[in-house]
């Protein structure tokens, strides 16, 4: 692949990336947010499929796919079920809102650029200089979960999260052996099947999932 | 000599399509909602008709209610003949600056909001104070774009802008155009006042901003204000098309055949992009009057990070 | 002598001579021969300005005006750009007051609730004898060219308009409580300067600025110099959070008197912010300059914030001057973060454009607030919500406002249009070369410009199209009547500024460059023709084209529109009522209103408060007899920051009162064991 196809080929990715993550702040349709995810899990396929088409990496390829059909398809599945389960599709009051999370997402982005220059730095290279979206993600991510109260947006939140770290894994090391990734993506899988059994409990025996109302529970 | 007719070719082509441009997207809308529609030719018919008729000047309504149709449409008139629509060449180059292009704009908004205020009716006050408001929180957006914009061509010269887009084409695909493609479309759709943000269509007190500020406006002014309209939008589809698919726009040199192409390729690029808009719009409803300052946040977050992604993606 | 000496000097003698003319001349002509001979100084001052950009160097040392240090005066092509500032602003101003003083005694309303306008305060011996004595302060204070002379015309400056601004204390509660806040303010101020160009003083061994410029003073006493000079300067020019004295003095001092503070003195804070941090301190580390910035920035977003929910047209206009001040601090902060990382071109640019706004500020304050003055002296009324329908009544005022109000709102053909956009072209044209800060806080600086500028828009849609058009929205109002002739015309003459630097500044930016170029080493800005270029980008402008281009427009639209129009006379016509007969203006819309939903966007930042009352009625507690709405936005900067401060600094003067008695032994002991005690830790010490 030539070099400037590949650099604007994996910057689109990681445009995508970046702008289904932020967009997840933006709508209160937890449908769509699913959707926005799904859509993320893609891109994120792109980009290491954009890498492995660059360094000619079939084990990363592969890797790709997994990535691609778990955070696209399996994921969104699995939280499309439990809302479909439940009845709250909106995320009606966020703790902070919208307005104001896009432009702390603005903030933390300018953030995420600052303290990944170092890092960029260390070994510039066109994926290197993709860290600070990645990275972006995480925080946005990061604030999803304090912001928002359904238990659905705090997974997504969770989610973007993970994907956030696996982007900055590929981006940095370009290439994480097969066995981690697998690992990894287990691991997750596991902890949504878990919180999915657990907000249908919740539900089941509460009846919402609202987390300030959850916490009448402690009192 | 050619930027001269140039000139004259985007100013009329804008001024007498504008009306089609908008008779066109009506008839999408109508076509997508299963009427028959008015025709293309209805919007001409209405500022005919309009023409006609008898000037009223409401009581109590001074100079400023006057002046606000003319500076309004003199604006549009202005930018017209600077945006590259058809030539990159313009002969006022020191207009042709995209924060001049976008301050020009907003005069006019500006003075059709104080010819509601004018009015002193309880719609004009209305209008004029949501015009204002969204005219407010667009700014930064379009201003932070432009920064975006501006730092590959390192001016923000529309002429230099849409040179440096069409010498290097694979950046028209970069997240940070991309990105500030989605952040100006938005704000244009705010600024020229289409669904989700305004609708052309309502007069319904709780949702109408551009329709509250002109419902005293009868007869030619009233023609002058919906020609301008038209221009407005129409222009901003054309800066939208010029700066983010530059091709086609005849640059200094270009003969007689170059303009008339160039002419064609923009008449094809704006009308696909109203169509667009057009058909998004029969899918979409009207956004609530404070939704508006979440969907200008979303794109002032877009321009942001096209700046930032400017910065770390070079 | 050269001609900068002769006219500086000229101009200082007739201030003086103004000053005795007010203490001596009767009453019934004392205004105007103050105005008259006052307005002569400020033309003197504004030639001697001009006159001190292009050669400068003029100097005197006279050793026996002041014991020790004695008074050095010099003129440099910076402080050649603040006297012909403050020259210009005191000719329309001094014009002005002439007429906005006169007949106080005849009108013979100077009521308590009449809002104070003429009454027989401003005609008084000390009211007419301040102006030229502030005018002459505001002359000496950048042509101070040592500490001491600085210091003295500071004070000398803090004091004469402080009894200004106390003018009508008389007349309204309100100018006291304004005066002790913008005493206490500018003091603070004060010894913030002192104490920063002290230490100065004593790091470099010298007085004057000759010897402060070559000293050899380690970073550390440097940086704290110009932090706490910093402080001090910006509380005069209103930056904030130190800004709460201005929305209140500028509305309660004389009109004429507030354009004076708001388009000349607040200068002075950024004359000293550049004196001291280029040219005395040379300049300094980056983050000198980005906490200038970001003070900027944060005074940009705050003041327009707060002036676009403001209704007294006057707080209003003191809160434009605010983010106006912001934006020149965001330029002065970008050329200093510049220069300080070597590109000078850009350090030019940020610099030229920081000026200019400075200039463009002053020019179109100096309408906005004399025009306001006019307003209130004719209806008695800053009150936006009670304004209203004055195009008629006042067609000068109104239609010299609208010019201001353009300026204002940074929109083509106006003059801040100008100089905010060689303030964007500095800040997008320094690329990622500037940087980690410069990239994370240009962006954001963009930002902010951008969305001060929207504002600003809105705010003076609203308080022209609220204030002037429509209907008058009360009786005052409706009585109103155009202001005598030597208020249009100081109006007038500032109004013909605003064009001038509007249409041609092409002809008025090369004159900013001695003074750029002195500072920065470059100027960065080439003018072809009448085009501004900015030599390190491909950007260009021409206000000039751009305003004829569009006049030709508006001229090809009538054209076309008689052309194609029905040849038929305009018809009046019934406004659209809903068929329920005439409007009465209480259905108008008012500031408000108008300004609500942007009050609902920013409501985290400016935290409204709301007080709905309902009282039912005695049948049932479901009957509403009558409901009353209270709405207000308060300064929260003020409420957050300093009502704590003030609760406790009243709560430390509550127990020190128990120290005193009384008793006349008991304080004198205070002294005697003061006194003692130091003499003890001197012993000890020594």
């Amino acid at each position: 692949m030539p070099d400037l196809t590949y650099t604007e080929l994996l910057y689109l990715a990681c445009g995508a990336f970046l702008l289904t993550g932020v967009m997840v702040l933006w709508r209160r349709d937890l449908r769509a947010v699913i959707r926005l995810f799904a859509l993320q899990g893609l891109a994120l396929a792109a980009v290491i499929g954009v890498l492995a088409a660059h360094q000619g990496d079939l084990e990363l390829a592969l890797v790709g796919i997994g990535v691609g059909a778990l955070r696209a398809g399996l994921l969104p599945y699995l939280m499309a079920r439990a809302l479909a389960a439940g009845g709250e599709d909106r995320e009606t009051r966020p703790l902070v809102n919208v307005s104001a999370s896009l432009v702390v997402a603005a903030a933390l982005a300018m953030l995420a650029y600052a303290i990944s220059r170092p890092l960029t730095e260390l070994a510039p290279s066109p994926a290197t200089r993709a860290v600070p979206v990645a990275l972006t993600v995480l925080l946005v991510g990061f604030f999803v979960l304090v912001t928002r109260r359904r238990a659905l947006s705090q997974v997504v939140g969770f989610l973007l999260m993970d994907n956030a770290i696996t982007a900055t894994a590929f981006l940095t090391t370009s290439g994480v052996p097969l066995v981690v990734e697998l690992g990894v993506s287990l691991d997750v899988l596991l902890a949504i099947l878990v919180l999915y059994v657990l907000t249908n409990r919740i539900r089941a025996s509460f009846g919402g999932t609202d987390l300030d109302e959850l916490r009448e529970l402690h009192d | 000599m050619t930027g001269v007719a140039g000139v004259v070719l985007q100013v009329l082509l804008v001024a007498v399509g504008s009306p089609l441009l908008v008779g066109v997207m009506r008839q999408v809308r109508a076509r997508l909602e299963g009427r028959a529609g008015a025709g293309l030719w209805q919007p001409w018919r209405d500022l005919r008709k309009l023409m006609r008729k008898q000037a009223i000047t409401p009581a109590g309504t001074g100079w400023v209610f006057r002046a606000a149709p003319m500076v309004l449409a003199g604006t549009a008139l202005v930018v017209a003949a600077v945006v590259p629509l058809v030539t990159t060449e313009s002969p006022l180059d020191g207009v042709a600056d995209l924060f001049a292009v976008t301050a020009l704009l907003a005069l006019g908004s500006v003075a059709l909001a104080l010819a509601g205020l004018d009015t002193g009716t309880a719609f004009g006050g209305m209008g004029a104070s949501r015009e204002v408001t969204v005219l407010a929180l667009v700014e930064p957006t379009i201003l932070v774009s432009v920064f975006a914009l501006s730092i590959p061509a390192g001016s923000t010269n529309l002429g230099e802008l849409v040179a440096a887009a069409e010498a290097n084409w694979l950046s028209l695909l970069s997240p940070v155009t991309l990105l500030a493609a989605v952040a100006l479309a938005i704000v244009s759709i705010a600024e020229s006042g289409r669904i989700p943000v305004d609708n052309p269509a309502t007069h319904l007190e709780l949702t109408m901003i551009h329709e509250a500020m002109i419902l005293e406006y009868a007869g030619p002014d009233l023609a002058l204000i919906e020609w301008a309209s038209a221009m407005r939008l129409t222009l901003l589809l054309g800066l939208l098309a010029g700066l983010f698919a530059p091709w086609g726009i005849a640059t200094a040199g270009a003969g007689a055949l170059g303009l008339l192409v160039a002419a064609i390729v923009v008449v094809v690029k704006v009308t696909v992009l109203g169509v667009a808009l057009a058909a998004g719009e029969v899918f979409m409803a009207k956004l609530r009057l404070f939704r508006i300052p979440e969907l200008l946040a979303g794109s002032f977050l877009m321009a942001l990070l096209a700046v930032a992604a400017s910065y770390f993606l070079v | 002598m050269n001609l900068v000496a002769v006219c500086f000097v000229a101009a200082l003698c007739a201030c003086a001579l103004a000053a005795l003319a007010a203490l001596l001349v009767p009453a019934r002509r004392r205004p105007a021969v103050t105005g008259v001979i006052t307005a002569v100084a400020g033309a003197l001052a504004a030639v001697a300005g001009v006159a001190a950009i292009g050669d400068g160097g003029w100097q005197v040392w006279l050793p026996d005006l002041l014991p020790l240090a004695g008074v050095r005066l010099a003129l440099d092509s910076l402080a050649g750009v603040f006297v012909a500032v403050t020259g210009a602003v005191t000719v329309c101003a001094a014009l002005y007051g002439a007429g906005y003083t006169a007949g106080g005694r005849d009108r013979g309303q100077g009521g308590d609730d009449a809002g104070g306008h003429g009454g027989h305060a401003l005609d008084g011996r000390i009211t007419q004898a301040m102006v030229p004595l502030f005018v002459g302060s505001l002359l000496l204070v950048p042509a101070a060219d040592s500490v001491s002379t600085l210091l003295l015309a500071w004070e000398l400056m803090a004091i004469t308009s402080l009894l200004l601004v106390m003018a009508e204390h008389r007349q309204r509660e309100a100018v006291r409580e304004a005066a002790v806040w913008y005493a206490v303010m500018t003091h603070l101020g004060f010894v913030a300067i002192l104490c920063g160009l002290l230490a100065f003083v004593a790091a470099a061994g010298g007085d004057s600025f000759e010897q402060l410029r070559v000293a050899a003073v380690d970073p550390g006493t440097r940086s704290a110099v110009f932090l706490a000079t910093f402080a001090g300067f910006a509380a005069k020019a209103g930056i904030v959070p130190l800004h709460v004295w201005l929305p209140r003095a500028h509305p309660e001092a004389p009109s004429h008197v507030s354009a004076l503070m708001s388009a000349a003195m607040v200068n002075m804070g950024v004359y000293g912010i550049l004196r001291v941090g280029f040219d005395l301190l040379g300049g300094g580390p980056a983050w000198w300059w980005l906490v200038v910035l970001t003070a900027g920035v944060l005074s940009a977003l705050y003041g327009i914030l707060q002036a676009v929910v403001a209704t007294d047209l006057k707080r209003l206009l003191g809160y434009s001057t605010t983010e106006n001040i912001g934006l020149v601090l965001i330029g002065t902060g970008a050329a200093g973060f510049f220069a300080a990382g070597g590109s000078g071109a850009l350090a030019g640019l940020a610099l030229a454009a920081a000026l200019l706004h400075m200039v463009n500020h002053s020019a179109f304050k100096t309408v906005l607030f004399l025009a306001a003055g006019s307003v209130l002296r004719a209806t008695g009324s800053r009150d936006l919500d009670a304004l209203g329908g004055l195009r008629e009544r006042m067609p000068y005022t109104a239609g010299l406002f609208a010019v201001g109000a353009l300026c204002a709102s940074a929109l083509p053909p106006g003059n801040a249009f100008v100089s905010e956009w060689l303030l964007l072209q500095s800040l997008i044209q320094s690329g990622s070369g500037a940087g980690l800060a410069g990239a994370v806080l240009m962006p954001a600086a963009v930002a902010g410009i951008a969305l001060s500028a929207g504002l600003a828009v809105a705010t003076f849609v609203k308080a022209f199209g609220v204030g002037f058009l429509a209907r008058p929205r009360s009786a005052d109002a409706e009585r109103a009547v155009e202001s005598p002739r030597s208020m249009v015309g100081g109006m007038g003459l500032a109004a013909g500024c605003c064009v001038a630097l509007a249409l041609a500044p092409a002809l008025i930016l090369p004159a900013l460059a001695p003074a750029v170029v002195a500072l920065t080493g470059d100027f960065g800005v080439s003018v072809q023709d009448v085009t501004l270029r900015v030599d390190a980008g491909l950007s260009t402008v021409s206000p000039t084209l751009i305003a004829v281009s569009l006049l030709v427009a508006v001229v090809a639209v009538l054209g076309l529109a008689r052309a194609a129009m029905a040849r038929r006379a305009r018809r009046a016509a019934r406004l659209w009522d809903c068929g329920l007969g005439p409007m009465s203006p209480r259905m108008e819309y008012t500031a408000t209103s108008f300004a609500e939903p942007l009050q609902r966007v920013f409501d985290d930042v400016l935290a409204p408060e709301s007080d709905v009352d309902v009282t039912p009625a005695r049948e049932s507690a479901y009957l509403v007899e009558r409901v009353s709405f209270q709405t207000r936005v308060p300064d929260r900067i003020e409420r957050r920051l300093y009502d704590p401060l003030v609760a406790a600094a009243a709560a430390a003067g509550g127990v020190a009162r128990r120290l005193a008695n009384g008793s006349v032994h008991r304080y004198l002991a205070y002294g005697f064991c003061a006194l003692t005690g130091a003499l003890v830790v001197l012993a000890v010490i020594w």
